[in-house]
């Protein structure tokens, strides 16, 4: 008797959709007991910050994000190009859109704090919280309709992360320079780059904000709309991701270049023969992958932020370092689109989770003791674990064969 | 079927899991059964493979030759079946269990490392097993083996400047290291020249002599009547019958192989297609670098004209490949001329791409169908749209699936669907899809390489005769090289032979001699 372990010709069945399910609720009963084991957290507390996070409205705006992000992902995924940078195309797009909703969509008018009171309530006018080291209270006007100024932001946005991606995409080419290191080096010069941006062109105009790495707050006209009071969600944000998931399936599945795509990624060959450029096709792959990721730069900005905010520690980028975590959902929807809805789900979860356990437990002993982060990561990362260790059985097959071999 | 069952007595064991005597049988399959997705590759086979011969394994494209090969060696594990080596009983998972049991597969495709010398590549293959060789001895080994043999080769030249010849040779001679007593060769002779060829053969049947066994699987009946004791034909995954080659009769294997559809083989030249005056392709004093840095073309200078074949002989690694490569723009050209006609006008397209010149409407055959004609992961409908000149900005799958249902019918492609990955059709079936795929879009002209390599006797010839029948009925152009000589006789109007990159005579078809050819070729 002995196991006999061999490949399948045809991955299993249904793989796709138990063994990502499967590893969510291994993975999780796993980290419960490593969080007990390392942290004396009760079992019963994860199970109900996942099982409330589940359906929290929390997580939505969590979700939003990781499924655009997921679908920009997966596109040069698919042609095993492999986009590490989703963090600086964030961070570019979050640049763009202040660049437009904070200096082009807006203009500002100096008054003496006499004469600003004559601006409240006018239509188009937003008062900024604080004066100028002068004493000038700034008001805020808009150039251009509202609509126009998020549209601009969009689009700025979106070119800025095409225009990251492309230089990466340039060089993995023309150069033959790995992809994988330039996009994920990149993030670290974008990360710098945010902050030379907040105490340079930037950087706000009133006492509270210039020199203190802080940008002058978004007019709300150009806010995104929040869906409701209990989540960081907005309107804009869902119809941005329907918007992306819809064009990704069509270029995917109904276009040449979606086929040719994933053909790049088994076959590059061939392409060449047939009389395409792989060039073209590596470059495209990796800008419209950025210009996608630039638009969740706009969602942060106009969404949640409102403001750029200098990062202090270049572990704790204002992107939450959702550029990453977005790689997670990529992989666990198997690099199929029509996995990335529920794989941001799951992940979107996991997240919130830990948010809420953290909170839990700081209200129980007096004091956290770990870090929302940790409890994140630890649960992400149990689930991520089970995952490649059971996806193997979705591509091998382990059967006990009598007889000696 | 009349084939005689067995000619001469295997020897079956008296009992399961005893050990045969020597000289007997050393490998014993019953009953093996393969089932891929939708197809049954290997349906209740049967074999014996005897110490000291060599045995050659025949079938049409898709009779399950590679996939009984591969369970041999560990590739795939079977679903029904028993496999007993030297009386027994055993069950391989990996390669690595086939050669600790000394058997060795040498494919199509050389498995070595291009930037490591000969004897690198083989010690560290040595080592992958667990063996440990001085690489002096190694080194000897291969300088008297490839001595003997008559095909120089020197162990401590990097892999990347041999010839494919060579690189085969390497790799029997690792074969032969590992202490294999069963080479078995998927097709690994078949792209070599005939006296290379015939070298093997000296090769593989001094080491039946010292005991070892061979498995032997080519699509050539004559060259396994030639070089192999006995011969077993499987043909769909059934085992059809096996006999000795001394008693065989190429009219009875083809048979065996074929059935009743044998009566289609047939090597008269198809019906001229007539070329008229206008010249598609003209070319000019073509130079064309080869991949070590020296021209593999020198100042070839050539033209097709409508409605004609023109068929390239030569023996392979003589600048046919460079030449086709190109003529449709995938490799650079350091002097001369290609002209294509476009709107009725000879224009100029050297050095345009490849994306530019297929897009008059050029097909195009490659050498490695594998790796440059289809993708293997994707179906059949896929591999039909990802040519621009067949799929749009937007693909109509539906359009694709009929062309695809269309081609599968057309060319009795065996697959379980349309939309069944490549990857799961045999080598010939891929073929099928491949050349069917490029006639559709040669509304202009076709370029080929050895168009019919991997197909058996009967669906070689009938590709031939659709590739002849769209240039009599559409008047394109067509270029071909191959190194099947039979081949070129049978659809060229005009041949064309080549030798050491240059073009050594045109002659038109019907007054072609062979022997002055043949003799063009080697000269």
């Amino acid at each position: 008797m002995r196991l006999v372990v061999t490949r399948r010709i045809k991955p299993l069945k249904f793989g796709g959709i138990i063994i990502p399910f499967l590893s969510i609720i291994l993975g999780v009963f796993l980290a419960t007991i490593a969080l007990y084991a390392l942290a004396r957290v009760p079992p019963g507390l994860v199970y109900s910050s996942i099982g409330v996070s589940l359906v929290s409205p929390q997580m939505l705006q969590t979700f939003v994000m990781l499924v655009i992000l997921g679908v920009a992902l997966i596109i040069p995924f698919n042609a095993a190009i492999w986009n590490i940078g989703a963090e600086g195309q964030i961070i570019w797009g979050m640049i763009a859109s202040a660049f437009i909703g904070l200096c082009i969509a807006v203009h500002y008018i100096y008054v003496s704090p006499s004469a600003a009171a004559q601006y409240s309530g006018v239509p188009g006018a937003f008062i900024l919280p604080t004066p100028t080291a002068t004493g000038k209270e700034v008001v805020a006007k808009l150039s251009m309709s509202p609509q126009a100024g998020v549209a601009l932001m969009l689009i700025l946005a979106s070119l800025a992360g095409a225009m990251w991606a492309l230089i990466a995409s340039l060089m993995r080419a023309f150069l033959d320079i790995d992809e994988v290191a330039t996009t994920l080096i990149m993030n670290y010069i974008a990360y710098y780059l945010y902050n030379y941006v907040v105490y340079g062109p930037l950087q706000g105009v009133t006492i509270s904000t210039s020199g203190f790495g802080l940008s002058n707050p978004l007019h709300p006209a150009l806010q995104f709309s929040r869906i409701s009071v209990s989540t960081t969600a907005t309107w804009e944000g869902v119809g941005i991701m329907i918007g992306v998931f819809i064009m990704a399936w069509f270029i995917l599945r109904h276009t040449t270049f979606g086929l040719r795509l994933r053909i790049l990624g088994s076959n590059p060959n061939a392409l060449k023969a047939a009389g395409i450029s792989v060039r073209k096709y590596i470059v495209a792959v990796l800008t419209i992958s950025g210009a996608i990721a630039g638009l969740v730069g706009t969602i942060f900005f106009a969404g949640n932020m409102y403001q750029l905010m200098k990062i202090k520690t270049i572990t704790t980028p204002p992107t939450h370092n959702i550029g990453y975590t977005a790689i997670l959902v990529s992989w666990l929807s198997m690099l199929d689109l029509r996995g990335v809805p529920f794989a941001a789900y799951i992940v979107a979860s996991l997240f919130q989770a830990g948010i809420n356990l953290q909170a839990s437990l700081g209200s129980i002993s007096g004091g956290a003791m770990i870090s929302s982060g940790a409890l994140t990561y630890v649960l992400i990362g149990f689930v991520l674990t089970t995952f490649t260790i059971l996806r193997v059985f979705s591509e091998y097959r382990i059967r006990i064969v009598r007889g000696r071999g | 079927m009349s084939a005689p069952e067995a000619a001469s007595k295997p020897t079956p064991f008296s009992k399961e899991g005893q050990p045969p005597a020597k000289g007997e049988v050393t490998i014993l399959v019953r009953n093996l059964v393969k089932r891929f997705p939708g197809v049954v590759a290997l349906d209740h086979v049967k074999f014996d493979l005897r110490k000291g011969e060599v045995h050659a394994l025949l079938g049409e494209n898709g009779a399950g030759k590679t996939t009984f090969v591969k369970i041999l060696y560990g590739v795939y594990v079977p679903d029904e079946g028993e496999i007993y080596v030297d009386g027994k009983r055993v069950t391989f998972t990996s390669p690595l269990d086939a050669i600790r049991h000394g058997i060795s597969l040498v494919s199509q495709i050389p498995q070595i490392i291009g930037s490591l010398t000969i004897a690198e590549n083989i010690i560290l293959g040595l080592e992958k097993y667990g063996m440990m060789v001085k690489i002096r001895k190694v080194e000897n080994f291969i300088r008297e083996q490839s001595e003997r043999i008559g095909i120089k080769i020197d162990p401590n030249t990097e892999v990347w400047k041999l010839s494919y010849t060579q690189k085969q040779l390497v790799e029997l001679l690792r074969a032969v290291l590992l202490g294999a007593h069963v080479i078995m060769l998927d097709e690994a002779v078949t792209f070599l020249p005939i006296r290379e060829k015939r070298k093997f053969y000296r090769f593989m049947r001094d080491f039946a002599k010292q005991g070892g066994s061979v498995i032997l699987i080519t699509h050539k009946i004559p060259e396994a009547m030639e070089a192999a004791d006995r011969i077993t034909v499987l043909r769909r995954g059934k085992y059809v019958g096996t006999v000795n080659a001394k008693e065989a009769t190429l009219d009875l294997i083809r048979k065996m192989m074929f059935g009743a559809r044998s009566s289609e083989i047939t090597y008269k030249r198809l019906p001229s297609s007539k070329p008229d005056d206008k010249v598609v392709l003209e070319v000019k004093d073509l130079w064309v670098m080869g991949d070590y840095g020296a021209f593999a073309v020198k100042g070839v200078k050539l033209q097709v004209r409508a409605g004609e074949v023109l068929g390239i002989a030569g023996v392979a690694g003589n600048g046919q490949l460079e030449l086709i490569q190109a003529i449709v723009g995938l490799r650079k050209v350091r002097k001369g001329k290609i002209l294509i006609r476009t709107n009725g006008d000879l224009k100029d397209m050297t050095n345009k791409g490849v994306g530019h010149i297929r897009k008059l409407g050029v097909g195009y055959i490659p050498d490695e169908p594998l790796k440059y004609g289809v993708s293997v992961e994707n179906n059949i409908e896929e591999n039909l749209a990802m040519l621009p000149l067949i799929a749009k900005t937007v693909i109509n799958w539906r359009k694709m699936r009929a062309l695809a249902k269309k081609i599968i019918e057309e060319y009795k492609v065996v697959t379980p669907s349309s939309k069944t990955p490549v990857k799961l059709l045999s080598g010939g079936n891929i073929m099928k899809v491949l050349v069917s795929r490029e006639l559709t879009v040669a509304k202009k002209m076709l370029v080929a390489y050895n168009p019919t390599r991997a197909l058996d006797e009967v669906t070689a010839i009938n590709v031939r005769k659709i590739i002849k029948d769209k240039v009599i009925k559409d008047r394109i152009a067509v270029i071909m090289a191959s190194e099947d000589l039979d081949e070129i006789f049978q659809v060229s109007d005009t041949i064309a032979v080549m030798n050491s990159g240059r073009i050594v005579g045109v002659f038109p078809a019907e007054k072609a001699d062979r022997d002055k050819i043949e003799k063009l070729m080697v000269m």
